[in-house]
């Protein structure tokens, strides 16, 4: 079973687990009970944000936040007597591993025990049955648990937490490190959509790349695995991948195979231009696929249903190879994608000094207070100057007492003011103050790739439109008779 | 459904020289009106291919109808190829680019753009120069196949030559859409219906687009849910895999689309059936058939001897527990009207279609205050002696009000036990009333995905979810404050990483030396999508961590990003542990 389809409610020893740090910052970690790096733990992996010991993660529902804990780098080696020594840390620093790769070599006899101690604490922890939320019960009730801290003894660090998420396409493909130019979101939701992609039936892709294209025509072909009841003796969507270049190959295959894909990926290793697309195993030589992505620098060497394309003239080039060769409804698009901010922006003098705002003045009324403001001040200062040389004078006279201020007016300092507007900002409801606008995010992944469509309709010859003619007789017609039919109007 | 061949009782599609869709129903031996094109009938469609072309042949003076014929892929493809080619290939197209060289290329095309202008400029856009006139016109389409008047016409187009071939090629195919009699079929489905309703009839499925219904199901995880459940698909004690809820107001659109994914839109059929028309037209069965005798109980064993072989109804049948769409709405009938073209009438549901039981409706007023409604009231229960004193069409009348009695239970129940794997909502509703309904029934890493045709609902629930006011509302836990509900509609905890988005499809012209996007764009609505994971907060407060310096400029800026472990601002990161 791929836990990309089907996960329970709680994550397990041995599952993919998505780490989600943030957005766009997605790590893929194979949860271990145990592991063998040096940490008093067990397995742990550590992230920008904190250290995340498994035995924290395991038996926690799918969506749960996890604060990080204190594991102590210190201890691996002194330790772990029985460790082995070279037992590297391994950093999923979410940029530096490849993902998909267990973050922890596999289990090793000293913490077995450790994690069978785990178990039945964690079940304790966590009855299954989640209390049932009525709608109105909106605050709370998701009690999230900390689980097995006790019996790891996993110190919580105080700050730093991830969420632990079921992995989909979508986390796979944002957790992927570029091997290759990956086919985005954006465009393999436009393309499965656009190519009718529907359970039960099959793809050809090539080249598979990363894999991002992979994991979700999977999803979108998967109509259950081979061996498990079928009543309805449905199709098996099945996705056909071919990739030439030998490590990629290795690595998608080991991905496939850990993500419970075997069934529903086949990987063939393959130059599909020069030898196509025709599968090795000797009963079923063509995969009948219902549509083929294409994603090569070449396509049109390789064949057809709708490809990709870096560049313009290789559209053309394709489809002209496509329209000399009996395909049809041929169409080219690009996909624009954009992700909006939204914010509240803050505009207004009393903002002045606060962070990230704009402190000009937001209305007419307040533009015309600043300038009175000014204005008084000049005045001020003026007058103070006069106050200043009169006690001048009256200092040089031996008087005593000063002279008043000008205006009678206590001056502000703008320190004072500024900090009277942080104070005030304390207390003020930033969130739901000023004015809340949107606009495109300034991260846009640019790189645009043109999409071909076409379709090859089936073949068809005046032997089938001679039996049809038969199955659906029109003479009768044809002669005004009319056999209680209707007229259509379309 | 998803055969290749034109199958009797099916929608289909006819794309016209015009490009515009037509949606019809195919019956056998039934007349099809194409307007202006001709009269044909439907059997000279059934059981041939989809997504061919087809030419409306002159009406033979003997026959009622017209004939058709099929246009070959290469005929088509040689009319294109023909008018666009031969000198611009020398000059524009690249054969087979050997090596893709991004440097050079786009000065290439440009001057072979600006050679183009240069060319086009000599060209005179003038009607005399079209040696027919519009009668000439007239009389040809009379006498002629459309394809002939075309070559006419060109013959007697004096300045042809001097055309490039591109605006040739566009002339031409001005002229065949004009008149040939042709079009395409294409199959019935989602994306097709899609692009058909959205030309027609817009608001009524909020002005979606292909492109962003593809979003929203990528987003929502879409997808079938194939583990067989061991146990007895009706028991009301388990809660099946693959639930999703919605609150689709697209007429069934939203509904049709994941239904597609889950495999449960299309009744099975045997796709080799095609060459032997079914010798009857499907049946279709009312309500009232079968009806007679019979008393479902839960376990679906008859309760009276009489009735032990008699089938129980399907009309009310307890619903499916695993793949399963819940839909919320917000009349008392749903609106799933666009389900029909997919075999499936609410009103007289076709029973052996599997939305009858993967699809469960109910009305908010059925979720938030189940006992004000009538349905979910248990109608009077008559003790077995009396029952059968009664008249038979009376006594089924009865059990049909409980088997709908029971249906409604099982829904209203299961789906407040929530636990859904996703949630997505296409709605006239403001997303704010809904969502603090719905998002404590959807289970932890479950999909919130919203549509809305415009920004402002989500740019509003975007707010809500604003690392700013999660901040201060998890101070507010803190401090042991309970956060008003005024300041907090929603509790932004519970989702992760929400994020909105829009994308827009740009279609290209592909033409050597000529290729840019079209100039078709006509407006409407963007089409925005909003979407989320469910996640279940720790309790007490978090501190985030991260790198402080560098960092700033990101923290100032509200920025939707949920901060993993990123800075929530100084000063509010709340210690809780
Ligand atoms: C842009 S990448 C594909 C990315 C992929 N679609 C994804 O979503 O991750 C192109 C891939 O095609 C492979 N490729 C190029 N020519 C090929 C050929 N003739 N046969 C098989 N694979 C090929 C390359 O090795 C490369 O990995």
């Amino acid at each position: 079973m791929s836990p990309f389809f089907e996960t329970a409610a709680t994550a397990e020893d041995g599952d993919l687990a998505i780490l989600h740090l943030k957005r766009d910052t997605l790590t893929p970690i194979t949860l271990r009970s145990t592991a063998d790096d040096g940490y008093a733990e067990g397995a742990v992996t550590n992230t920008r944000f904190g250290s995340f010991p498994h035995s924290t993660l395991i038996g926690l529902e799918w969506g749960a936040q996890v604060r990080a804990s204190k594991v102590d780098t210190g201890t691996r080696g002194r330790k772990g007597k029985q460790v082995r020594q070279d037992g590297v840390a391994v950093s999923m620093e979410e940029t530096t591993t490849s993902p998909g790769q267990p973050a922890e070599p596999v289990a090793h006899l000293n913490n077995k025990r450790k994690s069978e101690e785990l178990e039945p604490e964690a079940r304790l922890e966590h009855p299954v049955p989640k209390k049932l939320r009525t709608a109105s019960d909106r605050v709370d009730s998701t009690a999230v648990q900390r689980a097995a801290v006790a019996t790891v003894t996993p110190l919580e660090a105080g700050s730093g937490f991830v969420h632990l998420l079921q992995p989909t396409p979508e986390s796979w493909t944002s957790s992927l490190d570029h091997r290759t130019q990956v086919v985005y979101i954006p465009d393999y939701s436009y393309i499965l959509q656009r190519i009718r992609a529907k359970p039960g039936q099959s793809i050809i892709e090539a080249g598979a790349g990363s894999g991002s294209f992979t994991h979700a025509a999977a999803r979108a072909v998967f109509s259950g695995y081979p061996g498990s009841e079928n009543p309805k003796k449905r199709k098996l969507g099945k996705v056909y991948s071919y990739e030439y270049h030998e490590p990629r190959v290795e690595t998608l295959r080991k991905e496939i195979n850990e993500h419970g894909l075997d069934d529903i990926v086949h990987l063939t290793h393959r130059d599909v231009c020069n030898d196509g697309f025709l599968l090795t195993t000797p009963d079923r030589p063509s995969p009948n696929a219902n549509a083929i992505f294409l994603d090569l620098p070449a396509p049109w060497q390789a064949l057809r249903h709708l490809t990709r394309i870096p560049f313009e003239e290789q559209v053309i080039a394709t489809t002209t190879y496509l329209r000399k060769n009996g395909w049809t409804e041929i169409d080219m698009v690009e996909v624009h994608n954009r992700r909006m901010d939204v914010r509240r922006e803050q505009v207004g003098l009393k903002n002045e000094g606060l962070r990230g705002v704009n402190a000009s003045a937001a209305t007419v009324d307040e533009a015309v207070f600043r300038l009175r403001d000014v204005e008084q001040k000049i005045g001020d200062f003026h007058a103070s100057k006069i106050d200043r040389q009169l006690n001048a004078q009256a200092n040089a006279a031996g008087a005593g007492g000063a002279v008043p201020n000008g205006s009678g007016r206590k001056v502000q300092s703008k320190a004072d003011r500024l900090d009277k507007i942080k104070r005030d900002a304390e207390e003020r409801k930033l969130y739901k103050e000023g004015n809340l606008v949107h606009r495109t995010e300034t991260e846009v992944k640019t790189h645009t790739s043109y999409l071909v469509f076409a379709t090859l309709p089936r073949a068809w010859n005046e032997d089938d439109e001679r039996a049809c003619a038969e199955s659906w007789d029109v003479e009768a017609m044809m002669r005004g008779e009319r056999s209680g039919g209707e007229t259509k109007k379309a | 459904m998803s055969t290749s061949r034109i199958q009797p009782n099916t929608w289909l599609f006819l794309r016209l020289p015009s490009r515009s869709l037509k949606c019809l129903e195919i019956k056998p031996n039934t007349i099809i009106d194409v307007g202006k094109l001709g009269q044909f009938p439907s059997n000279l469609l059934l059981g041939r291919p989809y997504y061919h072309t087809y030419e409306i042949l002159e009406k033979a003076a003997d026959e009622a109808y017209s004939r058709l014929r099929i246009v070959t892929p290469d005929e088509l493809n040689a009319e294109v190829a023909a008018d666009e080619a031969t000198p611009a290939e020398s000059r524009a197209e690249p054969a087979t680019p050997g090596v893709s060289d991004g440097a050079s290329l786009p000065k290439a095309m440009e001057e072979a753009v600006v050679q183009e202008l240069k060319n086009n400029r000599l060209t005179i856009d003038d009607a005399s120069r079209q040696a027919l006139s519009q009668e000439d016109i007239e009389q040809l389409k009379k006498s002629s196949a459309g394809k002939e008047i075309i070559d006419k016409i060109l013959a007697n187009h004096a300045g042809l030559d001097e055309k490039t071939v591109f605006s040739r090629a566009k002339y031409v195919l001005r002229k065949r859409s004009k008149y040939l009699k042709r079009f395409t079929v294409l199959p019935m489905d989602v994306g097709t219906l899609i692009l058909y309703l959205h030309e027609k009839e817009p608001a009524r499925i909020l002005e979606m687009r292909e492109e962003t219904l593809g979003l929203i199901m990528a987003w929502s995880n879409m997808h079938g849910s194939h583990v067989e459940s061991s146990a007895d698909e009706t028991s009301l004690g388990k809660l099946g895999t693959g639930r999703w809820l919605t609150v689709d107001e697209t007429g069934g659109l939203l509904v049709a689309a994941m239904a597609e994914r889950m495999d449960i839109l299309h009744k099975y059929t045997d796709e080799e059936q095609f060459d032997h028309p079914p010798t009857n037209a499907e049946s279709v069965q009312t309500e009232d058939v079968e009806m007679e005798d019979v008393s479902a109980t839960l376990d679906g064993k008859s309760s009276t001897p009489a009735s032990r072989h008699i089938p129980t109804p399907r009309d009310f049948p307890l619903p499916a527990t695993s793949n399963t769409i819940t839909l919320l709405h917000p009349a008392v009938q749903p609106n799933v009207s666009i389900l029909k073209h997919f075999g499936y009438d609410s009103n007289s549901p076709n029973t052996d279609h599997p939305l009858h039981t993967h699809l469960k409706c109910l009305s908010w007023l059925q979720l938030l205050h189940p006992a004000d409604d009538p349905t979910y009231r248990q109608p009077d229960t008559v003790p077995d002696p009396e029952l059968f004193k009664w008249k038979s069409g009376k006594r089924g009348n009865y059990h049909k009000k409980q088997r709908r009695w029971q249906r409604c239970q099982a829904v209203v129940h299961d789906t407040q036990r929530g636990n859904f794997d996703g949630l997505i909502i296409a709605s006239n509703m403001d997303p704010a009333t809904i969502l603090p309904h719905t998002i404590p029934l959807v289970r932890g890493g479950g999909h919130i995905v919203i549509y809305s045709p415009t920004i402002e609902p989500l740019v509003k629930i975007m707010d809500l979810y604003s690392k700013d006011r999660r901040a201060a509302y998890i101070q507010h836990l803190s401090k042991g404050e309970t956060p008003s509900i005024d300041d907090f509609p929603l509790d932004p905890r519970l989702l992760l990483a929400p994020t909105l988005q829009t994308s827009r499809v740009r279609e290209w012209q592909v033409l050597p030396g000529r290729t840019h996007p079209r100039m078709t764009s006509r407006g409407g609505s963007e089409g925005f999508v909003f979407t989320a994971r469910r996640v279940l907060p720790v309790e007490g407060g978090v501190e985030a961590r991260g790198n402080f310096t560098g960092k700033k400029r990101k923290g100032a800026t509200n920025d939707a990003a949920t901060p993993g472990g990123d800075i929530v601002d100084a000063g509010v990161g709340v210690g809780g542990a």
